[in-house]
């Protein structure tokens, strides 16, 4: 009133005003003012653009994740129970009283009750399942729904998530709705990181201030006292340092948050957002990668004790790391479980009971990339040039690959336990030596375990790709293959000279192949006889007959894709290669001469599901079924009468089994390639310098080889031989120790039952190559035939059907 | 001289045609005539040997008994059901996703000529003749003696020829498709 009346007065008067110095200073203080307001409004405006531009632009860039191949399960499948249960808990699966829950099971009743989880899979969608599974002695025995929704005649368990592709130094995340993640996760977050976040403005003055007395009275900024909004905004758009504009920022940024969205948006950025771990150079983001990287379940099915541990962790990720601070971390998770308790959702028994539990995160090895880093390692090479680096490491690309984690927990078992006991056997320093392993499936080419190295979970150097190693005796089957595609001149029984033997080489220098006996087996040696026992001098001669530059040829057809060196020691495997090619090459026999590339990898989908790539089964015929057929055959006598006879200590002797050892100078590789029905299996046992590692093929390689196969119940090789091939069932007598060239001193024995003989063997012959005059029940020294072989009908026996051969069998090659 | 691993005993029938999953036998019911089949496995083949049931065979009553003429003699529940949505997909037009579980069905049964044989007929309907050409080789590669498939398989060889443009492969195939059909003959009732 005054002021009005005043005002009045001095426009009445028209004088000049009489003013005060703050009247007088006023504009000027309001231009100030609104200066400061607009740069502020500037500024905000600016934070505006910025808060809503991170909030609703592409907010997170998504790694690929990469999932193993999925079990099936159906009746009939060789998984035991206890198999299955491994596998269940491997994948986070939870025993419970009742399987009303997806990813729940009970075994207690008869078989075993299960509640599959959902998944989108390369070909849709399949929705969860309740089932009951019967298992007899070889498996699976019957497979029932038991939720009405129709039988099943199999199904397939969730895959395992095994990893991410994310950039170096990258965070990796699997994003999460609000809606689907259990209520307790978001009531547990506000209970005890902001208790007034639903009604708070985005920030809480009230916490501030504590906050400030705190740092005051510390001198230094010690506490955050930060809204889950504030949090939220440090994580998202603001690096760590704690500065005080850093902080008013902070706050102006969660004010605008605040008001631009929902608490529930903001809630639900949140829970992807926050930091909650690392793994190695991966920064884990966000409670749904959380919930599988330290349970290896999906955030749906986390039980209050797991809530409570990931909420606990928020405050900080490293000092509350469970796997490395349990009591720690176990500490603050007691802590969490009393606020949920005091908060009133959890009831006092669920409270006891998940006091009671204990923390329940998966082992070290079982989490993301560092459990599979050589078969990741392999995926990316598979995926390199197909795709964009950021359209790995953003788009949340979904990969399905072809790991059967059984299979890779075994190999990698394997080779941790046999390299030990090897060491400790044999007086070598310990941790000296090193190894690598592939496991395929022979048909389809499926890569089911790759190991590089014998610490597991170490990214470092993949051996199984990167060690080129030679492949010393490794490469023998593929001599025999060569020469056994030329049969007009080789057979099974075709006679070696196993004496000693050099070459002149083109480089004036002599190449003289020794046997590892240091001895000669006499110049009459069958030529099964010469893979079985691995002899140099024999097999040397063998592949100078068939020659160097068609074992090359071969190589190539069996998919190797290298340069090897055209030189006779290629023979003895003077060739470097890594497991992966030697597995290469050996899946090309075992399947009978069908290359089919190894592949790691089956189907590629965008994130929602829509298929993008799709790696189907491929195959070439590039080996005759007849001569791939006879290697194998060979291939099975080294297992059973060899230098692979070692594996039928471990290995039920009921299954037939191929393979071959391999062994290089000075015992510095030690190696085994096999295969059963199917799989097949390569290791590799050697030293990262290089040096020798004083173990042979059967001694470091075969042992770990055969209890890999025992351990995932390889199957036995079912006798197929195909329309080329002839048998003949023949009396395999020779022996190297025995007189008169390995046939003994009375071979005429062998002829005295004519044609019975029931300890004969079916050596498998190219049909049209049979050797004139050989007959049923005869040896497999042709020599000995020979002699025997005057009249035929003199011996009560009709020459088999002959055909008229070229190669004259007597004839010795050299 | 132990006896050799690959040379099964006289007793011993020969290749199963389609390798079925071991548990076959108690899975499937079996036709009458392989009922009575010796429930033991013969001993050298003991354990989880996966051609038990074609083992169950007898190879001693002459004639020769018929191999297997549809996929559901040697197919597991499993596989016949996936088989069973590879057909739907494939008439709907849906061939890679009925490839796909085609070789779903060859993970479970990798050595079973009849999944390889549908498989190339779905390449050959793709107009992969080369792919068809392999599956099918394949497939007889895994068949065994066995006429019914083999036949099957040369038909559709000298449809991937055909389609490939090489006639003459395609009428070698075909007469190879013939022969086979003719031995089929040995087993008619």
């Amino acid at each position: 009133m005054a002021r009005q009346s005043n005002k009045k007065t001095a426009a009445a008067s028209g004088g000049r005003p009489r003013r005060s110095l703050t009247r007088r200073l006023l504009p000027y203080l309001l231009l100030i003012a609104t200066a400061g307001a607009a740069v502020l409004a500037l500024y905000m405006a600016h934070l505006d653009h910025e808060v809503r531009a991170k909030f609703e632009g592409t907010r997170w860039k998504l790694p690929a994740k990469v999932y193993a191949s999925p079990l099936e399960l159906y009746a009939g499948q060789d998984v035991s129970e206890k198999e299955l249960i491994t596998r269940l808990q491997r994948q986070g699966y939870r025993r419970a009283a009742s399987v009303d829950d997806a990813g729940t099971y009970n075994e207690s009743g008869a078989g075993l009750a299960l509640h599959t989880r959902d998944f989108q899979f390369w070909n849709g969608a399949q929705p969860d399942r309740k089932l009951r599974l019967g298992f007899d002695a070889n498996g699976v025995s019957s497979l029932k729904a038991t939720d009405g929704e129709g039988d099943l005649a199999l199904i397939r368990l969730d895959p395992q998530l095994i990893g991410s592709i994310y950039p170096n130094k990258g965070t990796d995340r699997i994003l999460v709705k609000l809606g689907e993640v259990p209520p307790m996760l978001p009531a547990g977050l506000i209970t005890v990181e902001d208790r007034h976040f639903m009604s708070n403005w985005g920030i809480s003055p009230r916490g501030i201030l504590r906050a400030a007395i705190a740092d005051i009275k510390a001198g230094a900024i010690v506490q955050g006292g930060s809204t889950l909004t504030q949090q939220l905004v440090k994580n998202f758009y603001l690096d760590n340092q704690q500065t005080l504009s850093r902080k008013g920022k902070e706050a102006l940024m969660a004010i605008l948050l605040d008001a631009h969205y929902s608490k529930e948006e903001i809630l639900e950025a949140y829970l992807n957002e926050v930091y909650l771990g690392q793994d190695g150079s991966r920064a884990i983001h966000g409670f749904g990668l959380a919930s599988y990287f330290y349970f290896q379940k999906p955030v749906q099915e986390l039980q209050p004790s797991e809530i409570a541990l990931l909420v606990a962790m928020v405050k900080g990720p490293s000092y509350y790391d469970p796997r490395r601070h349990p009591d720690r971390a176990r500490t603050r998770r007691d802590l969490v479980l009393n606020m949920f308790h005091e908060a009133g959702f959890l009831k006092d028994d669920a409270w006891q009971a998940a006091k009671a539990s204990d923390l329940g995160v998966t082992g070290t090895a079982a989490r993301g990339n560092t459990q599979y880093p050589a078969f990741i390692d392999l995926v990316k090479r598979q995926l390199k040039g197909q795709y964009k680096d950021e359209d790995l490491t953003e788009e949340g690309l979904r990969v399905f690959t072809t790991l059967d984690p059984t299979v890779q927990a075994a190999a990698e078992g394997r080779i941790a336990d046999g390299l030990s006991r090897v060491e400790k056997q044999r007086g070598i320093k310990a941790d000296t030596l090193e190894s690598a392993a592939v496991v395929t499936s022979i048909e389809g080419g499926n890569v089911l375990a790759l190991v590089g190295g014998r610490e597991q979970g170490y990214a470092g150097f993949n051996r199984a790709l990167e060690a080129k190693r030679q492949i010393g005796s490794l490469m023998k089957p593929v001599d025999y293959l060569t020469a056994m595609m030329q049969p007009a001149k080789f057979n099974p029984i075709t006679p070696l000279d196993d004496s000693p033997l050099s070459v002149k080489l083109a480089t004036g220098k002599t190449w003289q192949p020794g046997n590892y006996s240091n001895r000669s087996h006499g110049d009459n040696v069958p030529a099964y006889y010469g893979l079985e026992h691995s002899l140099n001098i024999a097999s040397s001669r063998l592949s100078l007959a068939a020659g160097i530059p068609n074992i090359i040829d071969t190589l190539g057809k069996l998919g190797y894709e290298g340069d090897a060196p055209a030189v006779p020691s290629l023979a003895l495997g003077s060739v470097s290669m890594s497991p992966l090619e030697v597995a290469q090459i050996y899946n090309t026999i075992a399947t009978g001469g069908y290359y089919t590339p190894l592949r790691a990898i089956k189907d590629v989908t965008t994130r929602e599901g829509e298929p993008l790539n799709r790696y189907p089964l491929k195959l070439t015929q590039t080996v005759d079924a007849g001569p791939a057929y006879i290697t194998t055959w060979m291939m099975e006598r080294v297992a059973r009468h060899g230098t692979g006879a070692g594996m039928y200590s471990t290995i039920d002797r009921s299954k037939t089994m191929a393979g071959k050892t391999g062994t290089t100078n000075n015992l510095r590789d030690a190696w085994f390639a096999g295969f059963g029905g199917n799989r097949l299996g390569v290791v590799w046992v050697g030293r990262d310098d290089n040096k020798p590692a004083k173990l042979t093929g059967a001694t470091g390689a075969l042992p770990i080889w055969s209890h890999i196969m025992a351990d995932i119940n390889t199957r036995g090789i079912v006798d197929t031989p195909p329309d080329s091939i002839a048998q003949v069932p023949l009396q395999l007598i020779f022996d190297p120790n025995a007189a008169n060239q390995g046939a003994g001193n009375n071979p005429n024995q062998w002829f005295a039952n004519g044609q019975s003989c029931s300890n004969a063997v079916k050596v498998p012959f190219i049909k049209g190559f049979v050797p004139q005059g050989l007959l049923n029940c005869d040896t497999d020294i042709m020599r000995v035939n020979a002699q025997q072989n005057q009249p035929a009908d003199n011996r009560g026996r009709a020459p088999r059907d002959q055909d008229n051969d070229q190669g004259s069998w007597f004839e010795r090659i050299f | 001289m132990a006896g050799c691993a690959s040379a099964p005993p006289d007793t011993m029938p020969r290749t199963p045609p389609g390798q079925p999953s071991p548990q076959q036998g108690q899975t499937q019911p079996l036709p009458p005539s392989q009922r009575q089949a010796p429930p033991q496995v013969p001993a050298d083949r003991g354990g989880p040997s996966p051609s038990r049931q074609n083992q169950s065979r007898q190879p001693d009553t002459p004639p020769k008994e018929a191999p297997p003429q549809h996929a559901e003699a040697v197919s597991s529940p499993a596989v016949m059901s996936l088989m069973g949505r590879a057909d739907t997909l494939a008439g709907s037009g849906h061939m890679d996703d009925a490839a796909a579980t085609l070789e779903r069905a060859l993970d479970l049964e990798p050595r079973n000529a009849f999944i390889y044989q549908r498989l190339a007929a779905v390449r050959l309907a793709q107009g992969q003749a080369g792919q068809a050409e392999q599956l099918a080789q394949k497939s007889n590669s895994v068949a065994g003696d066995n006429p019914f498939v083999e036949a099957d398989n040369w038909k559709l060889i000298a449809e991937a020829r055909k389609t490939a443009g090489d006639a003459k492969g395609a009428s070698a195939a075909s007469s190879k498709a013939v022969n086979y059909e003719r031995s089929t003959a040995q087993y008619s009732q």
